[in-house]
């Protein structure tokens, strides 16, 4: 039967797999003097064994298919808008990403009014601005415009 | 004995000046507003604040540092209770009960416990610090890549056999956790490893985004979409502070943690950071009740809180007593002391005696005020769950951006953060505890660094991990704790951990 | 990257669906225009950024905030210093090399500069960053390395570490901060002179490199004199020679290795640079800033506190300096060449 413990074994044992893989391209070295490669083969034969155990076990763990996946439009919608964070920041500057995130998950994401996602974008984007660069001099990026 | 109370005397003389206390509530506001933002702990709160000390004087600069530190710490741990955002790598631990506590509405005492326990440990750190830095100084640079492999494999262990849960599964995500800690340019050969032209990943994988998104975003991943969305806790005056039992149950995890964290603190390196590991695996060991940890166990919060602090105090003998950058925050500290000239070195108690005497009586200023402070702005920071979470996660992610890219100015952070949000999301989903990949990849570098700079010593000679009395002592340790967790193998009894399972399914985290 | 921020940017837009395209297009047409305008202006105009690839609270961080502030004072300007950490500097030095040449992006490296290029072509890895991407403005500080010894170890001079180097060829153990780092090239132009081989122990910085020597788990270190005096003054350390051309200030008995006949001299500096390709009125008011700077009180008392000694030079000056130190550099990395393969 597929559980949660075979399908995550099966990742993981490939996981060290592609680890070894890669390794390949690095010297091994010896017991005596362990080179760049050493570590990380032991370290993913250590894991692949572990991933062999758990899929071996994992027979009586939890089936697969009674996982909800209820809540995956919210997450897929955080996680883009963390990505677009990542790509913009140092783009747009650290107001206007901020912004666009908030706008974002307010109103497209939480439907929330207008005013609301309005006042709390501003809020979010000029205040932590205000407070963290301007009093507290922690660096943050600013955008082509000055922003 | 005498000489020592005249210069603790001529200490408080400076650190209680009304300027300079008015510093050290500055550098603790300041701290805790810093120390707020996800993954900006007090190596990064102290070193994000450091330019703005460099106008002050030496006293001043010191004592506010003392303070940002101290802040910084304690707006860490904030934000794990409350939201389940690690402030740096060490306070994972509080997320776990911390959060649990939050969930359950016991917000309010978990936060004030650690801020007791903080202060407690803070201050008995700091006395043992004065009486015992000479002394242990010169012991633990004795500490070379030896003993540090010797003591992290102890570590280790400890940890094998004392976590809950399925060891197998634990044991794997410390191995998945040790392995994303191989990334990078290897210290001893320059080779890069697994880098894929990334420049950025040279240093490795930052500790604290993964920190953050592992515990952080993974949270807001679960919750945010979940039909029912989570009550809004309106916490009440009479819960905001902790129970009798509370009391009770943390007493002695508290007195643990601060022994503890002060004896890894001190030895050089950053081994501190697993000391509010072991701490919590310690707890639940000795724990009446183990199947309570990751469900809201004050006792959970307690342990790692005190080790975490007195780790961080203890890590400052080495740098006051023999002027050595024992560790990043002492680095960072030195050089404060260094740009308003004074040179720090084995001669600096002797020949600044207002200098280290202030510093150590403002750190019990520092961890006094801190407490003063905080405690009544426990109650507002728990009004912060009235915030419904709609609004509330948006805020948490804006901060989790901003905290992450602060700590190096460096948007792979925030990518990172991202990527390993949607693992800690599916990880958890599969029932996989998160802990052990943070673990994992702290310990990865110093582990691999020391055990192959120790054969580098003797030239591949195995021999020297024996000959080296400290070395042979841990791991004369080691293999007891070996032999003790496979016995049951052999005996055929159900050990703690398996009755543990037995009465009730640990939780996921 | 560049279309698929724009993509997302979009998608994020038009999720929102609120904002009228041409709404989008105008405001940033006006904003266009508004820069363009905006560059003919006087340099400086806005805040210069002095990138230190370095943590706060390490040399660079603490030599680029006294420059900063000083270039602050003259410019009469903001300048600020951002840390750009990572890969041992490399992080931030590309950063700056790939910035837009306008002077308002700045570097202020250390030696190392000249260092990761070279490593780089050692591994055939794509480089970094290329040292013809970064013109020199101006050199800030220069501090030989010394040579300092275990108190409890026997050698009392150069002289006698090297005969017991030659008749215990790799024995004689030395830590650095780090593999190919300033203070291991250090140590290879000293065993390549001598014509003896040491055993090197990396560390993961210079902090954790002085307290290898002062726990005595390894036997030497070559290092700024700075963070070594105290140590030597207490009797923990022994120094036997130094780098530089001119023995240092703060131990005037040292005696220089070229005094005792190895043709060797090492310096850890600090310099600033600017992008290539930032126009010349803009290069020519950067440099005479620099100059003024170093001449400003403040500067020069900042820079005694840390014991760091001023040693300005000029952009071509600097240079014909920096050009002889990276060619001795790469010369050092071609001798060490990749470790795992020469077994």
């Amino acid at each position: 039967m597929l559980t949660c413990d075979r399908i995550a074994g099966a990742f993981l044992a490939l996981f060290a797999l592609g680890v070894i893989i890669e390794s390949r391209a690095l010297p091994l070295g010896t017991l005596w003097e362990p080179g760049p490669a050493y570590m990380p083969v032991f370290l993913a034969l250590a894991l692949f064994l572990l991933a062999a155990l758990i899929m071996i076990f994992g027979g009586a763990g939890k089936p697969l298919g009674e996982l909800s996946w209820k809540e995956w439009p919210h997450a897929v919608a955080i996680l883009c808008a963390s990505l677009f964070a990542a790509l913009a920041l140092e783009r747009l500057g650290y107001r206007l990403t901020i912004l666009l995130t908030c706008l974002f998950l307010l109103k497209a994401v939480e439907r929330k009014s207008w005013t609301l996602t309005a006042i709390f974008a501003l809020a979010m984007a000029f205040g932590s601005f205000f407070l963290f660069y301007t009093i507290l001099r922690v660096p943050l990026p600013r955008g082509p415009m000055g922003f | 004995m005498v000489e020592m109370f005249q210069n603790l005397y001529l200490g408080f003389s400076v650190a209680l000046r009304p300027d300079v206390l008015l510093y050290a509530f500055a550098g603790c506001i300041i701290g805790t507003l810093v120390g707020v933002l996800p993954g900006v702990g007090p190596l990064a709160g102290i070193s994000l604040l450091l330019p703005a000390t460099f106008g002050l004087d030496a006293t001043t600069a010191v004592v506010m540092l003392a303070g940002i530190y101290y802040g910084a710490m304690y707006g860490g741990s904030t934000t794990s209770i409350l939201m389940r955002i690690p402030g740096e790598a060490a306070s994972v631990m509080t997320c776990i009960d911390g959060y649990a506590m939050t969930r359950k509405g016991r917000a309010g005492p978990a936060l004030a416990i650690a801020a007791v326990g903080s202060y407690l440990a803070g201050t008995v750190s700091v006395v043992a610090l004065m009486f015992l830095a000479p002394p242990l100084a010169a012991f633990a640079l004795r500490f070379g890549p030896p003993e540090y492999s010797a003591l992290l494999v102890l570590g280790l262990l400890v940890l094998a056999y004392m976590s809950g849960g399925s060891m197998i599964k634990g044991l794997a995500m410390a191995a998945l956790g040790l392995l994303l800690g191989m990334i990078g340019i290897d210290p001893m050969t320059g080779y890069s490893r697994f880098h894929y032209g990334l420049v950025e990943l040279g240093d490795g994988i930052g500790i604290v985004p993964v920190a953050v998104g592992l515990f952080g975003v993974s949270e807001i991943l679960l919750t945010a979409g979940q039909p029912t969305p989570p009550k809004v806790i309106k916490p009440k005056i009479r819960e905001l502070l902790p129970s009798r039992e509370e009391w009770r149950d943390s007493a002695w995890p508290i007195g643990r943690g601060t022994i503890l964290g002060f004896v890894i603190g001190i030895i050089p390196g950053s081994a501190h950071i697993i000391s509010s590991f072991v701490s919590y695996a310690i707890e639940r060991r000795l724990s009446k009740h183990p199947e309570r940890f990751g469900q809201g166990a004050v006792a959970g919060v307690a342990g790692p809180e005190s080790a975490n602090n007195s780790a961080t105090s203890g890590a400052f003998v080495p740098m006051l007593a023999l002027g050595v950058p024992s560790g990043p925050i002492p680095a960072v500290m030195l050089a404060a002391m260094m740009v308003h000239g004074i040179s720090p070195g084995p001669l600096l108690i002797s020949q600044q005696p207002d200098l280290f005497w202030g510093f150590i009586a403002s750190m019990y200023v520092g961890n006094l005020v801190l407490l003063i402070l905080n405690l009544p702005l426990v109650g507002i920071f728990v009004n912060l769950l009235r915030v419904p979470y709609p609004l509330l996660y948006p805020s948490i992610l804006v901060f989790c951006i901003l905290g992450v890219y602060a700590v190096n100015s460096s948007v792979i952070d925030v990518w990172i953060m991202a990527i390993t949000g949607l693992m800690g999301y599916v990880l958890r989903k599969l029932e996989f505890e998160t802990a052990p990949i943070v673990l994992g990849l702290v310990l990865a570098p110093m582990l691999e660094m020391s055990l192959r700079q120790s054969l580098a010593m003797s030239s591949g000679d195995y021999a020297i991990f024996v000959n080296r009395p400290i070395t042979a002592t841990m791991l004369s340790i080691a293999l007891v704790l070996l032999v003790l967790s496979l016995k049951p193998l052999f005996t055929g009894k159900v050990d703690w951990r398996g009755s543990l399972s037995q009465q009730a399914q640990p939780g996921e985290e | 990257m560049k279309s698929l921020t724009w993509k997302v940017y979009r998608k994020a837009g038009s999720a929102k669906a609120a904002i009228p395209r041409r709404l989008v297009v105008s405001v940033s047409l006006a904003l266009l225009v508004a820069q363009a305008v905006h560059g003919q202006e006087a340099f400086p105009s806005r805040t210069i950024t002095l990138v230190a690839p370095f943590p706060p609270g390490g040399v660079a961080d603490l030599t680029a905030r006294p420059v900063a502030a000083a270039m602050e004072k003259i410019l009469k300007n903001p300048v600020v210093v951002v840390n750009k950490t990572g890969a041992a500097g490399a992080v931030g030095m590309a950063y700056v090399a790939t910035a837009k040449a306008d002077g308002y992006t700045l570097l202020l490296s250390l030696s190392s500069i000249s260092i990761i290029p070279e490593a780089d072509k050692l591994f055939d890895r794509k480089p970094a960053y290329t040292m013809d991407q970064l013109v020199p403005l101006a050199l800030i500080s220069a501090d030989p390395t010394i040579l300092v010894v275990h108190a409890e170890r026997p050698w009392k001079s150069v002289k006698e570490l090297v005969e017991d180097a030659k008749k215990r060829p790799g024995q004689i153990s030395f830590s650095s901060s780090g593999i190919y780092g300033t203070l291991h090239m250090a140590t290879e132009m000293l065993s390549h002179a001598a014509g003896v081989k040491f055993k090197h122990v990396p560390y993961g910085g210079a902090g954790p490199a002085l307290t290898a020597i002062l726990g005595g788990h390894v036997d030497m270190l070559a290092s700024g004199p700075a963070v070594v005096l105290p140590h030597i003054k207490s009797g923990k350390l022994r120094p036997l020679a130094g780098w530089g051309a001119k023995r240092v200030d703060a131990v005037p008995s040292l005696p220089t290795f070229k005094e005792l006949g190895y043709e060797i001299e090492f310096y850890i500096w600090a310099g600033v640079f600017a992008p290539n390709g930032t126009p010349e009125p803009v290069m020519k008011k950067l440099r005479d800033t620099l100059r003024q700077g170093v001449q400003d009180s403040d500067f020069k008392s900042a820079m005694t506190k840390l014991q760091t000694p001023i040693a300005y030079l000029d952009a071509p000056e600097f240079k014909k300096f920096w050009d002889k130190d990276a060619k001795m550099l790469a010369d050092a990395i071609k001798r060490v060449g990749k470790i795992e393969e020469k077994k």
